[in-house]
């Protein structure tokens, strides 16, 4: 066969695949090293954080070693320490004799135990047959088997043993007996030992101990063996991944009540728990500024916070929000990214996530002030959010006033049905066969009946919290009813154009409207308002009014002043130009009573009742909290203005001089206002009630005809959950995606975006909160609008950056809450008492006088006038719950004067020119605040007095003694009802003592005064300690020679029973004859009572 | 096959491999604009020398009409009976007492010994002697009683601790010091209400209060350049600057208008 030609193009020959190979081969390999790389780098990230942070915290731990151990050292050579090592080693030296001589035998002992109870034939061999022995002829039923084994058991009883001892002796036993006594002794005999041991070695332990403790308090930071010991953990360390796994339900995950926490945020943030602070500077690199694994290794900046929520209870991410799972890159594990619904909250809103579970608290805790999230929520009331958009929790009353009337139906049909029942029983009885029965079912009946009485109370109790309601129920701006009775007609067009050029601290808000809405709007509110004129008032003394105005406390919510000049409080108006706006007559109603209505409202007519109304049927126009009822149908009327302002109990002659002076206050002359007579062109009123409708103005307004119209905003209660994409950015998503470009033009809007103009994308609800709020029409930037309905409603609130930031962050942490209710701060106990009552506090803002926390700065605090006369303000309410009685609280919270005729000053500290007003709290106002204070001081509710011994004659002299002592001249400041003396007085009379004051808080005030009122006029050091007792520091008259009782209680219990006479007559002892002749008011809480016996 | 296709069949993998070892080499650094360590440049601490010392002294006027002394009311107290005058503004013929004078700034960083000997807060008569006093920061002051009736010390600092304590008569002195700077610590007397004196707290011992000649003088300053603060609890505060040289002895007046 001829050979075939090999063909020229033989692909076997010609062709090669070593480039596919080779391909594949790199393919492959960059496979592999790609892999290798994800090992390490690409998707575990976090390797590389533990690698640093293992070689930056152990180079930070053997500085700080060096660091403590020289501090170590200067501590353990201090005399102090000295002393106790001194100590510690005489009573080890002491007792170290003995103490070798004990463990010696007691080793001993053990050997013997040891050979008497181990081995074969042995004590614990032997007891274990005869126990079964006896076990098996008590379970044995026929009596001969029983004897037999009797025998036997004996017999083995009978048995000796042989033991070595551990001396090497060979010791015999006779018997089972003998072995067991030789046994049990020896154990006594270590029991005895053991405890004689430990009796020698307590005070030297204890010596450690206390050798041991002072180190350790006096160290700055841990202990040299203690940073050893973290550093060898340390350096021990393998990369792994760190991960808190709440255990609630953890191994159900899918269970409604499971926390669902697996939070791996400790891969990275290695030093957060860590026991020694860590700062981002401390963690950088030797000469390097804070790179991102400094400023990841940083340990938590608020260690409180974290003791609180436990980081195994809690994990990370249900306060800082991110995605705790994520691993694989910082974005991810923050959730900064599109796919992540909640991204972590960024510094400055940080305490958003607060609010998550402190919803329902108005102050977070309780030692502490300035928190961010707690302006955000002071803001969203005071500045009326609510008016417009609900918030579960804000502005309650009208809520509740519905659901309690439904509850009211409920129980008037229960009534009904109850009764028919209870007719159906006793028809049955009267026809029973038996009288067991007919008894039976009369019985039956009798229940209903009593079950009847029961709802019939509880449907009043309702009624009564029904009226508490309406008396709670308060609106943020005045009421636009009495318009035509207040204000200058022409003013209210200037001012709805633009309210901050007229009074730039304003709470109302720029609505941006046009000529044509301002005229119509105020046409409206003009015409709809009531037309009863106010009475007449002559005018007063503007210099007297401008003194009452800034003593009486009126600056603790109101302002004065404009710009730097601006002084008072943020609470309420700034009166700077009051008086080219408001009616003088009204002023003084006003001063006198804000309280003070018109016309009474009835809700269920739904019209302002008046005159004519009460005439019909009869009765006299009187409508007050005692003449609640509508006269034509009976159902409970609204009779005060919904305002907070409170009765500061003047005459109204005082009223008449305050606001005379209020009403020079003024830039122009009323008159100067362009004439606005179009306000009473009736064709104006209907298309203003249209726009007065769109904009919602009944949600911070009363105004005729829209009492009971709804919110015109969104609910906000879960804002800050909302998906994104339902935050509405209109044309402005492009932009806010990118980045950059700020819509934001207007300068002034500009300037209240907390970050600046945006540079980095902004398309999340931070960015939408702060640009909402600076800007509210933001959103309708590019819009074609064919009617002015279309734009957007919402006013600008005119605030600053750091509002925004507060209110952004209260936004941010509105959730929908995705923690079990275990997680959520909803106490039941005497903690729900202070979260309600701070809602009252704050709702009356009497932080602007009393300090509730310390270190809390009151509005009156900061004025000038009190910078030299600190006893001249409000007291301090740090401990009122420990300080007074309960039932005394309530009095005077209903009425401060505590005097129902003398109601025109103080009723306890009558030396305070400011005054404590009278609020007129509803019933349950008043109880939520005194149960308040109550739990803030950890004080039991109800309170029940303790007795007060009566004194001895002589208790009561040797008591006298130290009340007038010149060495605590109790009376030099305190008042005495002697009004020259009064004049100088700087604290309360002591007749008010009784039925106000709790004992033992007397007692704690005379120690340490500055302990319980910081800054306060009465002075430590009165007493010491001596002997286990308090002891007056001063001189003692010789009575009180062998007296061994605490002389603080003494004094209170003399305090307690001291009579006006008593006080007048140690006070005309102390040299002033005054006081003797003059005989003081009569005092409320002083007359009664049990006499001092002499 | 050609040595150059081997070249790339093998070093494809490895130049992958140095990629990859680059792009995974860790993190750049980021370099410090300014080294963290060195502290700014401080003025050095260098040690009084006593050869060189230099003093500044001087008068400060009152232009102007002194208002006569507020009287006082003491009656509400038969133990207090001191003089009945006030002493917020003490200006005779001109001449102003009861300025602070001090160091306000130039020294820098040095730090000076606290002297172990108090100063000495007196309480007779019902008033405060002296009325305006300059102490150490940690300086202990001795508070005496030496009237026949109970005072309570009630200081109330913007930036130390406040504390108000009794004494009674012949009572034991109270020793205190204040922790940290403050001038015109306002301290007063709850019992008698026009008692009132103010404490200054100073880090340096170079400070004086005027005489009733309103006379100062400061001694021992090292030589150079310094702030020198008049305080006076009613009129404010003025600032002059003075060079000193080396034993220097200079004049610096200064003059308060009400």
């Amino acid at each position: 066969m001829p050979d075939k030609p090999i063909p020229e193009n033989d692909p076997i020959v010609t062709k090669s695949l070593a480039p596919h190979y080779v391909i594949c081969m790199v393919v492959l390999m960059a496979t592999l090293f790609w892999a290798l790389w994800d090992e390490d780098f690409g998707q575990r990230p976090w390797k590389t954080f533990q690698h640093e942070w293992k070689s930056r915290y152990s180079a930070f731990l053997k500085t700080a070693r060096t660091q403590s151990a020289q501090s170590q050292k200067e501590i353990e050579n201090s005399p102090d320490y000295q002393k106790l090592k001194q100590d510690y080693e005489a009573a080890s030296k002491s007792a170290e004799s003995r103490i070798n001589e004990l463990r010696e035998r007691l080793r001993e002992v053990g050997a013997k135990i040891l050979a008497v109870q181990d081995g074969p034939g042995h004590f614990t061999d032997r007891r274990a047959y005869v126990t079964a022995v006896t076990y098996d002829i008590e379970t044995t039923a026929s009596s001969s088997a029983k004897q037999g084994k009797q025998r036997d058991l004996d017999a083995y009883k009978a048995e000796p043993s042989t033991v070595e001892m551990p001396d090497g002796k060979v010791q015999t036993f006779k018997n089972f007996g003998e072995l067991e006594e030789v046994y049990n002794d020896l154990k006594n005999e270590r029991t005895q030992l053991s405890a004689e041991l430990g009796e020698l070695l307590k005070p030297v332990t204890e010596k450690k101990e206390l050798m041991d403790s002072y180190l350790a308090d006096h160290m700055v930071s841990l202990t040299s063996s203690q940073l050893l010991n973290l550093q060898n953990s340390v350096e021990s360390l393998t990369p792994a991944i760190r991960q808190i796994n709440v255990n609630e339900h953890a191994a159900n995950l899918e269970r409604e009540d499971s926390a669902q926490i697996v939070d791996r945020c400790e891969s990275c943030h290695l030093g957060i728990r860590e026991p020694v602070n860590l700062t981002a500077a401390a963690m950088s690199l030797p000469g390097k500024k804070p790179d991102e694994y400094a400023r990841a290794f940083t340990s938590h900046p608020n260690r409180d916070l974290l003791r609180i929520h436990d980081s195994e209870r809690f994990g990370c991410s249900p306060c800082h929000q991110g995605n705790g799972r994520a691993t694989t890159s910082v974005e991810k594990a923050h959730g900064t990214y599109e796919h992540w619904l909640w991204p972590i909250f960024r510094a400055g809103n940080y305490e958003a996530g607060c609010q998550i579970c402190h919803s329902a608290d108005m102050v977070l805790v309780n030692n502490d002030v300035g928190w961010v999230i707690g302006e955000g929520k002071d803001l969203f009331r005071q500045r009326g959010c609510v008016g417009c958009h609900r918030y579960e929790g804000y502005d309650k009353e009208p809520e509740d006033l519905l659901s309690i009337a439904q509850e009211i139906k409920l129980l008037e049909q229960q009534k009904k049905d109850h009764l028919k029942q209870a007719d159906d029983f006793m028809a049955q009885a009267d026809k029973a066969a038996t009288n067991e029965e007919a008894n039976h079912l009369n019985d039956r009946a009798v229940a209903l009946k009593v079950e009847n009485s029961k709802v019939d109370l509880r449907i009043m109790q309702l009624d009564r919290t029904t009226k508490s309601l309406l008396q709670d129920m308060k609106k943020v701006g005045p009421n636009l009813k009495d318009v035509r009775l207040k204000l200058n007609k022409n003013w209210i067009p200037v001012w709805l154009k633009k309210p901050t050029d007229f009074r730039p601290t304003t709470k109302m808000p720029n609505f941006r409207l046009t000529d044509e809405q301002i005229r119509a709007i105020s046409a409206f509110v003009w015409q709809s308002g009531l037309t009863d004129p106010p009475p007449k008032h002559k005018p007063g003394n503007a210099a007297h009014g401008k003194e009452l105005f800034e003593t009486r406390g009126c600056l603790a919510c109101h302002s004065i002043g404009e710009g730097d000049q601006i002084e008072g409080g943020t609470f309420a108006a700034n009166l700077t130009r009051v008086g080219e706006k408001a009616n003088y007559d009204y002023l003084v109603r006003w001063v006198h009573n804000a309280r003070e209505r018109t016309r009474p409202y009835c809700p269920y007519e739904k019209k302002d009742i008046g005159p004519e109304d009460y005439k019909k049927k009869g009765v006299p126009f009187v409508f007050d909290l005692d003449h609640s009822k509508c006269p034509n149908d009976g159902h409970e009327l609204q009779v005060q203005n919904m305002t907070v302002m409170p009765s500061l109990r003047l005459s109204e002659t005082d009223a008449e001089d305050i606001a005379s002076y209020l009403i020079t206050l003024r830039k122009k002359s009323p008159s100067d206002y362009a004439d606005a007579s179009f306000m009473d062109d009736p064709q104006l009123k209907e298309q203003g009630k249209k726009w007065v409708r769109f904009f919602g103005c009944f949600g911070c307004h009363e105004l005729s005809g829209l009492e009971d119209e709804g919110r015109i905003g969104t609910e906000l209660t879960a804002e800050g959950s909302k998906p994104v994409e339902r935050l509405d950015f209109a044309l402005l998503t492009e932009v806010a995606e990118r980045g950059g470009n700020e819509p934001i033009k207007d300068p002034e809007d500009l300037a209240r975006l907390p970050e600046g103009p945006a540079k980095e994308p902004w398309y999340d609800h931070q960015g939408f909160f702060e640009h909402k709020l600076a800007e509210p029409n933001i959103w309708d930037q590019g819009k074609i609008f064919n009617d002015e309905t279309e734009k957007l409603r919402m006013p600008n609130l005119h605030l600053t950056k750091e509002q925004i930031r507060a209110l952004t962050t209260f936004l941010l942490g509105s959730q929908e809450n995705p923690l079990p209710p275990s997680y959520q701060y909803k106490p039941l106990d005497y903690r729900k008492d202070i979260q309600e009552g701070w809602w009252v506090v704050k709702k009356y803002n009497c932080m602007g006088c009393h300090q509730l926390i310390p270190g809390q700065k009151t509005i009156l605090m900061g004025l000038a006038r009190y910078q030299d006369a600190q006893e001249q303000l409000p007291p301090k309410l740090l401990t009122e719950g420990a300080r007074v009685d309960p039932q005394w609280l309530l009095r005077f919270l209903k009425n401060p004067a505590l005097n129902d005729n003398d109601t025109n000053r103080n009723g306890i500290r009558s030396y305070l020119q400011v005054r404590m007003p009278t609020f007129s709290f509803s019933e349950n106002e008043l109880g939520k605040l005194v149960r308040f204070f109550q739990a803030l001081s950890r004080q039991p509710f109800p309170y029940i007095p303790e007795e007060v011994p009566v004194l001895t004659a002589k208790e009561t002299e040797m008591a006298r003694s130290l009340f007038s002592s010149t060495a605590a001249p109790c009376l030099k400041c305190h008042a005495t009802g002697d009004p020259v003396h009064d004049r100088t007085a700087t604290a309360p009379n002591f007749l008010q003592a009784r039925g106000r004051l709790k004992p033992d808080w007397m007692e704690q005030w005379m120690l340490d005064p500055q302990a319980i009122s910081p800054g306060t006029s009465m002075p430590s050091g009165l007493f010491k300690r001596q002997d286990g007792h308090w002891v007056f520091s001063g001189p003692t008259p010789p009575s009180f020679q062998g007296y061994d009782k605490d002389h603080t209680k003494l004094l209170v219990d003399y305090i307690l029973q001291l009579t006006a006479e008593e006080q007048r007559r140690v006070a005309s002892g102390m040299g002033r004859s005054r006081a003797a002749v003059t005989p003081g008011p009569p005092v409320a809480a002083g007359s009664g009572g049990r006499g001092v016996s002499k | 096959m050609k040595t150059k296709t081997w070249v790339t069949i093998l070093g494809m993998p490895v130049a992958c491999g140095f990629v990859l070892l680059a792009g995974c080499g860790g993190k750049k650094e980021e370099t410090a604009e300014q080294p963290a360590a060195a502290p700014a440049a401080a003025p050095t601490a260098a040690p009084v020398d006593p050869a060189t010392v230099a003093t500044v002294a001087g008068t400060v006027k009152f232009e102007g009409t002194a208002p006569a002394g507020a009287k006082i009311d003491m009656s509400q107290d038969p133990a207090c009976k001191g003089t009945n005058t006030a002493e917020a503004l003490l200006a005779s013929g001109g001449h102003l007492a009861n300025v602070f004078v001090y160091v306000k700034d130039g020294l820098g960083s040095r730090t000076f010994d606290v002297p172990k000997q108090p100063v000495t807060l007196d309480q007779s008569g019902c008033k405060y002697h002296p009325h305006m006093l300059g102490v150490m920061i940690g300086q202990e002051v001795k508070i005496v009683n030496s009237d026949p009736t109970t005072h309570n010390i009630h200081p109330q600092p913007k930036d130390n601790r406040e504390w108000n304590e009794s004494q009674p008569p012949q009572s034991a002195p109270l020793d205190k010091s204040f922790a940290r700077e403050e001038i015109l610590l306002p301290v007063k007397c709850n019992q008698h209400p026009w008692m009132k004196m103010y404490i200054n707290v100073v880090k340096s011992p170079f400070y004086a209060v005027t005489d009733a000649d309103g006379k100062f003088e400061i001694k021992g300053l090292p030589p150079g350049d310094y702030t020198l603060a008049f305080v006076h609890e009613k009129l404010g505060e003025k600032d002059e600057k003075v060079t000193l040289a080396a034993k220097d002895n200079k004049t610096v007046d200064e003059t308060f208008k009400p």
